[in-house]
């Protein structure tokens, strides 16, 4: 449903987006997920056409982004990253003039704005301008007016951003049903919790390039079985990674309060580290251990924090 | 074209939701037209000088110069007020009144005797056209005086002399009249001038008198139209911050439609700005109401020349802030010699032949001459494919330009 080839935005000398492909299928969730300025945004920019990419190929519903873009976007939905809603108007007027943009009417048009109120929860406050709204509200009418034309591919761009707990729900929920009825769900965020529990399959950007892909057991598999685990304290580095390299582990990030090592059978072995790292004149005030996530697979890929 | 309709339509129900600014941009061409008409004097009404008289003397002499003071012609610029001393000198002082003349007391006589005597004129410092007016028609009214003394003054001592008794004194009747009989042959060919008969044949047109109210009228309902074009070009800056121009921009329409709907929108709002500005200036002025629609349909196409010009300007500019700056910047001076402010009729000639040339003086001009009468409908909407086509082009122009700036 979406094929990204060899996808490159420039800006001068700045490559933003850098060689990047991959595919996503209908009924599926695919993650992009990587740090701020990972290069998420331009790359969902320039799928949804609002950016000219300077090298390589983006079908999307079959019709390629470049020669036959009316097609293309007609098959989209899209759902900025920003809140792109009109505050002087109401949210049913809102919903029914961006299905109108992708050719809805009458009738048709009506029950698909009273439908995707109810779906967002806004139904009761569909005749109120969205300026008297809070956050949470407008996040959904943002995401409702991206719905409203029964888009086939749905481009969500961090669409949780500042958003409370119980509309984030909601939010997952409507992801959750739109994935269920065969479209085709495109997510970019930076919260691993997001990715895990929504994507099917994820791609890991970082400066521009996709530096890992795959399903989320497939991320995992790269650890080799791997367990994680994490210590809190406070550690001198030297004698710290000395002792990891000892017992044939991956030091993920180390720092005076946080020692984060890649070891297989974690629970066999962590007495071991334990009393290796205490032995080093370590303080150990809290031990996790866990096994791998997106968090620690971007560490070992990157090491860097995805939050930073 | 459906989705340009649901555009102008969602367009137009964002500025109903604004109530305050939709009822500024009626307003302000509304207080700036009145303002501007009551200086220009605009509202039919002329300057008065208010003269407080006082008349000591009561002598025939005295009465004359309050009557020719208050002869028609003369007496439409001056509003004569007799009062007693105190009272005149009290009034001036407070500053209610032009002047205050005191004919003093044997005035009338001294002048039919040729004697030294002074008329006491004291004059309001805070007026300037007033005053000099009063002084001037005095020294006129004094001239004349001297003039009618020299030719009748004889005839004129005989009048007040007899005035007392009802019947000439010293004189027959018969006499006195042949003498001054004489003396008008005398100088009848000084005094008449051979009579010749202009006829004027400047056509006149019917039914509106041309005055600076009517002047102004089409400059201030384009200066209205001028405030809805100037909300409406800014909305490209609006949407690109709230990002619904991305979601213009990512749905199956053209960029160029955007642009379109814009243009109608300023078309709509023109007509809706002007309508209410023109209904009452309709009624001040007396302009027969047959011309109402089609003067309207006139501004409403015509007007949003300068929604296309303001809007290239936003396009043009590196930020929402420096749109707004340049487009003030441009809009004043544009409204000013465009004839907004004040009418062609009233500039010098090489503003007024810039005037002609400026998006909104070429709105003003054919609209004006067809609310005076000068030409009919035919003739204002003669130049509407001109300005519709320039209007096209710069809404292209602008569109074409903006979507190189959304998609860079």
């Amino acid at each position: 449903m979406i094929e990204v080839r060899n996808l490159q935005k420039s800006y001068a000398d700045l490559v933003a987006v850098d060689r990047v492909s991959f595919s996503a299928k209908p009924g599926t969730v695919f993650g992009l997920l990587g740090p701020n300025g990972a290069g998420k945004s331009t790359t969902i920019s320039c799928i949804s056409g609002l950016l000219k990419p300077t090298a390589g190929s983006i079908t999307v519903g079959g019709f390629d982004m470049a020669s036959d873009a009316v097609k293309a976007k007609a098959t989209l939905g899209i759902v900025p990253q920003e809140l792109a809603i009109y505050e002087d108007l109401s949210a049913k007027d809102n919903l029914s003039y961006w299905g109108a943009a992708y050719g809805l009417k009458g009738a048709g048009l009506k029950h698909r704005v009273d439908h995707i109120l109810n779906r967002i929860g806004l139904a009761d406050r569909a005749n109120d301008l969205p300026k008297e709204y809070s956050g949470g509200m407008k996040r959904r009418l943002n995401f409702g007016c991206g719905l409203v034309h029964e888009p086939r591919v749905l481009l969500l761009d961090e669409p949780t951003v500042g958003v409370d707990p119980q509309s984030r729900e909601r939010l997952f929920e409507l992801v959750k049903e739109e994935k269920a009825k065969g479209t085709c769900v495109l997510y970019t965020t930076h919260y691993m919790e997001e990715a895990e529990k929504l994507c099917d399959e994820l791609a890991i950007i970082d400066h521009g390039k996709i530096i890992a892909a795959g399903t989320l057991n497939e991320l995992r598999a790269e650890f080799g079985g791997n367990d994680i685990i994490q210590l809190t304290g406070s550690f001198e580095l030297a004698p710290v990674e000395q002792v990891v390299a000892k017992l044939n582990a991956d030091v993920l990030s180390v720092s005076t309060e946080v020692l984060m090592i890649a070891i297989q059978d974690g629970a066999r072995n962590l007495p071991a580290v334990l009393q290796g790292i205490s032995a080093t004149g370590a303080d150990i005030y809290d031990t996790r251990l866990s096994e791998p996530n997106l968090e620690s697979l971007f560490l070992k890929l990157t090491g860097k924090d995805l939050r930073a | 074209m459906y989705f340009i309709a649901v555009t102008v339509v969602k367009e137009l129900k964002r500025r109903f939701n604004d109530p305050g600014g939709l009822l500024s941009s009626i307003m302000i061409p509304f207080v700036i037209g009145f303002l501007m008409a009551s200086v220009m004097g605009g509202g039919g009404a002329s300057i008065k000088a208010r003269l407080l008289v006082t008349d000591l003397d009561d002598s025939f002499v005295s009465q004359g110069i309050l009557s020719a003071l208050g002869q028609d012609q003369v007496a439409d610029m001056i509003l004569l007020e007799k009062v007693s001393l105190e009272e005149g000198d009290r009034r001036i002082n407070e500053g209610d009144g032009s002047g205050h003349l005191v004919i003093p007391n044997d005035f009338g006589k001294a002048w039919l005797d040729r004697e030294e005597v002074a008329l006491q004129l004291t004059v309001n410092p805070s007026q300037y056209v007033s005053p000099r007016l009063i002084r001037e028609m005095l020294e006129s009214l004094l001239d004349l005086g001297d003039y009618l003394h020299k030719v009748f003054g004889e005839e004129l001592k005989i009048i007040s002399q007899s005035l007392e008794s009802d019947e000439l004194v010293g004189i027959s009747t018969s006499v006195f009249s042949a003498n001054i009989t004489d003396k008008i042959s005398g100088i009848a060919d000084l005094v008449f001038p051979p009579v010749l008969e202009v006829e004027d044949d400047t056509p006149q047109p019917a039914g509106v008198s041309v005055g600076m109210a009517l002047l102004m009228f089409p400059g201030i309902l384009v200066m209205a139209a001028f405030f809805a074009a100037n909300g409406q070009s800014s909305n490209f800056w609006i949407e690109k911050e709230k990002g619904t121009l991305s979601r213009w921009v990512a749905s199956p329409n053209a960029f160029s439609a955007f642009w379109i709907a814009q243009w109608f929108t300023a078309m709509a709002l023109t007509a809706i700005v002007a309508a209410p500005i023109m209904l009452a200036g309709f009624f001040y002025l007396g302009i027969g109401f047959e011309k109402y629609f089609t003067a309207l349909l006139w501004l409403a196409l015509t007007g949003p020349v300068l929604f296309a010009v303001l809007s290239l300007i936003q396009v043009l500019a590196p930020s929402r802030k420096a749109g707004n700056t340049i487009s003030t910047l441009v809009m004043f001076p544009l409204l000013m010699a465009g004839g907004s402010f004040f009418p062609t009729e009233t500039m010098p000639k090489f503003i007024a032949a810039v005037a002609r040339y400026t998006p909104n003086g070429n709105v003003i001009e054919p609209l004006k001459g067809y609310l005076i009468g000068e030409y009919g409908a035919s003739g204002m909407f003669s130049s509407l494919w001109v300005m519709m086509l320039v209007t096209l082009l710069l809404v292209l122009l602008t569109g074409w330009l903006s979507a190189r700036k959304a998609l860079a």
